[in-house]
């Protein structure tokens, strides 16, 4: 159940010299010099030790630049992999000379993106993109080692019995429109979040959000051990609420259904301001040159920012991703083609950063057509038909897991027993489906009480996504089950899952991705949150006991209780059919500095992103 | 005009010989005569026999379940162990797929021929012989829909109906209709200045019974020629549209999708191989061009063989 993502075979050395520099048994300098023995390199080398949560990634870089830049994959205690290939000597040579000089400022950074875009407001969004790590900041984010570390606060507490945090917001912080954002102003945004957010219940234990002069006093209705959790994300990142009122809301204070915040504009106190916003396209970010500076201890630039902007560049085609950016039309890109990462890999002017992602694939069955999915036994028999082991390794080329349960593996909290659940067996599925009352009809398609089993099966229109669906498509044919595959783009496959009742479509797939797994699952599973996120409107009393049982967790040992009866409950009742998970690709050309995705938030940050001139 | 002259006289010769060569034999014979020595209808007429034949027969003689997944077995090359042409990203059979391709591509190529040259003549017809207020109707809804890109009439069906075939023999033979209906009616507004049409008149014959019995003979030739031209278009439309997406939907193989699902493998190195997993695009992309080449080498050949005038204006000889 411990969290340990080493892959022993990826760099055993480095993973061996990882241990030893986190357990403090050798000094910065002699790790460095060892990681140049084993061949590491100069981008491999500070990527390292940024996940080991060291803050001085150029001394690294120029560390590391002594040693030679041979092919190296290097591993790190969380799960993250470095992957840089040997570069030419003058190559190097030139690379390391400009790492050395330091940041310069200017360059607009090209990035590409594996998703169409989500509109840039934190309250109203369905899915918040890396966008809103450039624009907007969180009261609070995780450091690459794990540990919760100040954003816009300057710092926070929390009280002994659980029941109140405290977020001190400096004086004199800024919005982009160069409004002063002052403990009133969070908390009035919080509260917002708490009213219009459909992703609101996430914090549910959270009563109320009060200003105390300088503090955002958070007070909890009971203690909980996620407070902080979603105070990290994107979708509680702050916003000039002044400027969100005025275009967000109504004179009746309903959402303004035609509001252009976050499409024309966004307010947020991020080092790059909201400038173009594209479906489909792109967006584009402008440095603030006015950005007052970040205490966030990781960030080495506590200034604006280096880049003149950023661009971020919307590529649904996953064969494109990578020749993008080997093309050179890109600079970074986040999740490559599963097929193209290991030729990417062996590019010597590239690094590939890879580790797991708290993200999942799962078939969303809307409970409101009973005909279906109303009975456990049907669920389970589609469940039995699927080859997960075979789709991670066809679709995903091996880069991620088979999931018998919600939880990724990976997961702290993961619960091994989900196993037991699920596996493929295509006896068991037929027998189930048969014990259900489900009949071997005309067509090869099953029947029950004159209904024939065939619905539609709604994809969003992502590569990887339809080859998944495809792949399930098949799998349900063999056990006499018709899905009729329907692709659409992103924002229609929102639209068409979130009705109520039979306005929702009979059977989704969806990809979640979440830092907290638990806490996006219980948005899914929640019989509170029908119809939407709870997309399957599964109404599951085990599921919702969890729930609350990790809405009420006040340690870490209650934590681990819930979420495993969670992802138990979850395995057996089927509220939605978990298929797998998939780890997260990074990948920069050598030109890029700075730019250090790692595990413990979903995007990189942007502050000490530089590009060699 | 000096140098049109020997071409004038080259295109009375041949008509004469074509003449007396009908007279001699009948025209149907006369026919399948010139069918015989036109070297690229023949070579059309195999290769569309063969794709036809690996269509019609391929999916029987493999035998293979064109959805079956084999996730043990993806991107394996052509000639591999019981898959002639590979498999895909997912470890289908490739062949079987091609196969299957085929004939949706031959039957909505079919679907819209039907669908355009029944519209078309009709349209075309009326619009030509009727004349006034009902022929200017006709014309600005015809050029109304000729105006538009046939990918955007595509993408207002699927949005109105949604994805898959039907939607695309829909948009593709409305787009063809309107160039049917174009041609049709110009035929239809020279034969009715000619004598016949004039002595069927003066005859006291019906409106009804000229168009059917005088006009309708003598446009069928050519507008079947075209539409052989638009059988083509058809085929690259309706695997233009799968390849965005909008065309047949999974898990029915079409030759458009399959390209666009293995342009993702096109750079991808198959590690047991040492070599690019090209063949899940480039073999139905093959397919594509061989299946088009057939039927406009046929078309082109249909044209020579039924309709000399076409042959002849290719020439320049109607230039004026």
């Amino acid at each position: 159940m411990g969290n340990s993502w080493m892959d022993p075979d990826l760099g055993p050395e480095v993973t061996e010299l990882t241990e030893q520099y986190m357990a403090k048994k050798i000094g910065r300098r002699q790790f460095m010099k060892r990681l140049g023995v084993a061949g590491v390199g100069v981008a491999a080398a500070a990527s390292i030790l940024a996940a080991c949560g060291d803050d001085e990634p150029d001394t690294v870089a120029t560390t590391a630049a002594a040693t030679t830049a041979t092919t190296a994959a290097a591993a790190t205690d969380d799960g993250a992999t470095t992957t840089q290939a040997a570069a030419a000597p003058e190559e190097t040579t030139a690379t390391t000379e400009a790492a050395m000089m330091g940041p310069v400022a200017g360059g607009t950074l090209r990035e590409g993106y594996n998703r169409d875009v989500s509109k840039h407001d934190p309250a109203t969004t369905n899915w918040y993109d890396p966008a809103f790590f450039a624009i907007y900041e969180a009261i609070l984010s995780n450091d690459p080692s794990g540990a919760t570390v100040p954003q816009f606060a300057s710092g926070y507490s929390g009280s002994d019995d659980g029941l109140e945090y405290r977020f001190t917001i400096p004086e004199g912080k800024l919005s982009h429109s160069g409004g002063t954002i002052d403990a009133e102003m969070v908390a009035e945004f919080y509260r917002s979040i708490q009213t219009y957010s459909f992703i609101a219940g996430l914090a549910a234990p959270v009563d109320t959000y009060e200003a105390d002069g300088n503090d955002v006093v958070m007070k909890m209705k009971n203690p909980w051990v996620g407070a902080l959790g979603p105070h990290k994300t994107g979708y509680w990142r702050i916003v000039n609420i002044n400027t969100w009122k005025e275009h967000s809301l109504t004179a009746d204070g309903e959402l303004n259904a035609a509001s252009t915040y976050g499409t024309e504009l966004a307010d947020g106190t991020g080092p790059f301001t909201h400038e173009e916003w594209v479906p489909g396209s792109h967006v584009l970010v402008r440095r603030w040159d006015d950005y007052p500076g970040s205490q966030t201890p990781f960030f080495e630039n506590k200034g604006p920012a280096h880049l003149d902007a950023i661009r971020w560049t919307v590529i649904t085609e996953a064969g494109q991703r990578a020749t993008q950016l080997e093309n050179g039309d890109i600079d970074t890109l986040i999740n490559p083609a599963h097929q193209d990462i290991g030729r990417l890999e062996s590019n010597s002017d590239l690094t590939v950063i890879r580790h797991p992602e708290w993200s999942g694939y799962h078939l969303a069955m809307n409970r409101d057509y009973p005909e279906y999915f109303g009975d456990r036994l049907t669920r389970q028999g589609l469940s039995h038909a699927l080859d997960r082991e075979g789709m991670v390794q066809a679709i995903l080329f091996g880069n991620g897991a088979a999931t018998y349960g919600p939880f990724p593996t990976t997961d702290r909290n993961y619960e091994s027993a989900v196993e037991q659940f699920n596996q493929f067996d295509l006896d068991l599925a037929n027998q189930k489906l048969d014990r259900a009352g489900w009949t071997m009809g005309s067509g090869g398609v099953r029947e029950r009480d004159g209904v024939r089993f065939e619905f539609r099966y709604l994809v969003e229109d992502e590569t990887v996504q339809k080859s998944v669906a495809e792949a399930v498509q098949a799998q349900f044919a063999n056990v006499g089950v018709r899905a009729n595959l329907d692709v659409v783009d992103r924002a229609l496959a929102f639209e068409q899952q979130s009705g109520p009742g039979r306005d929702s479509v009979e059977m989704s797939l969806f990809f979640w991705l979440w830092p907290i797994p638990l806490d996006v699952l219980i948005l899914f599973g929640g019989s509170q949150f029908i119809p939407v996120p709870n997309f399957s409107h599964a109404v599951e009393p085990r599921v919702d006991d969890a729930i609350a049982s990790w809405q009420t967790s006040a340690t870490e040992a209650q934590a681990q209780a819930a979420a495993s009866q969670f992802q138990l409950a979850w395995a057996e009742e089927l509220p939605y059919i978990p298929l797998m998970n998939q780890n997260a690709t990074f990948v920069h050309n050598n030109k890029v500095h700075g730019w250090q995705p790692f595990v413990w938030n979903l995007y990189p940050y942007y502050n000490d992103t530089w590009i060699e001139a | 005009m000096a140098d049109r002259t020997p071409t004038h006289l080259e295109a009375w010769n041949l008509r004469l010989a074509e003449f007396e060569e009908n007279q001699r034999v009948g025209p149907v014979r006369a026919a399948l005569g010139r069918m015989r020595r036109n070297k690229l209808l023949l070579l059309g007429s195999v290769l569309g026999v063969a794709v036809l034949g690996t269509g019609l027969f391929g999916p029987i003689i493999s035998g293979a379940d064109p959805t079956y997944q084999s996730f043990s077995a993806i991107l394996q090359p052509p000639g591999s162990e019981g898959h002639l042409l590979g498999t895909d990203h997912l470890g289908r059979d490739l062949a079987v797929r091609v196969f299957i391709g085929i004939r949706v591509s031959l039957m909505v190529a079919a679907g819209v021929t039907v669908l355009s040259l029944v519209l078309g003549l009709l349209l075309g017809m009326f619009g030509g012989f009727l004349g006034g207020w009902k022929d200017r109707m006709i014309r600005g809804t015809v050029d109304f829909v000729w105006g538009f890109p046939l990918i955007l009439v595509a993408v207002l069906f699927a949005g109105g109906l949604g994805e898959g075939l039907f939607p695309v023999i829909l948009a593709v033979g409305l787009v063809n209709t309107a160039a049917i209906a174009r041609v049709v009616r110009g035929e239809v507004l020279s034969l009715s200045e000619r004598e016949f049409v004039e002595a069927a008149r003066a005859g006291g014959l019906s409106t009804s019974r000229i168009m059917w019995r005088h006009l309708f003979p003598n446009i069928l030739a050519p507008a079947l020629v075209l539409a052989s031209y638009y059988v083509a278009v058809a085929i690259i439309a309706e695997a233009a549209l799968s390849f965005i997406g909008l065309g047949a939907q999974p898990p029915t193989p079409s030759l458009g999708g399959m390209v666009s699902d293995g342009r993702n493998f096109l750079q991808h190195n198959v590690p047991e191989l040492g070599q690019v997993g090209h063949w899940g695009a480039t073999i139905p992309g093959i397919t594509i061009l061989l299946l088009v080449l057939a039927v406009s080498l046929i078309g082109d050949g249909l044209r020579d063989v039924f309709d000399p005038r076409l042959r002849h204006e290719a020439k320049g000889v109607d230039e004026e």
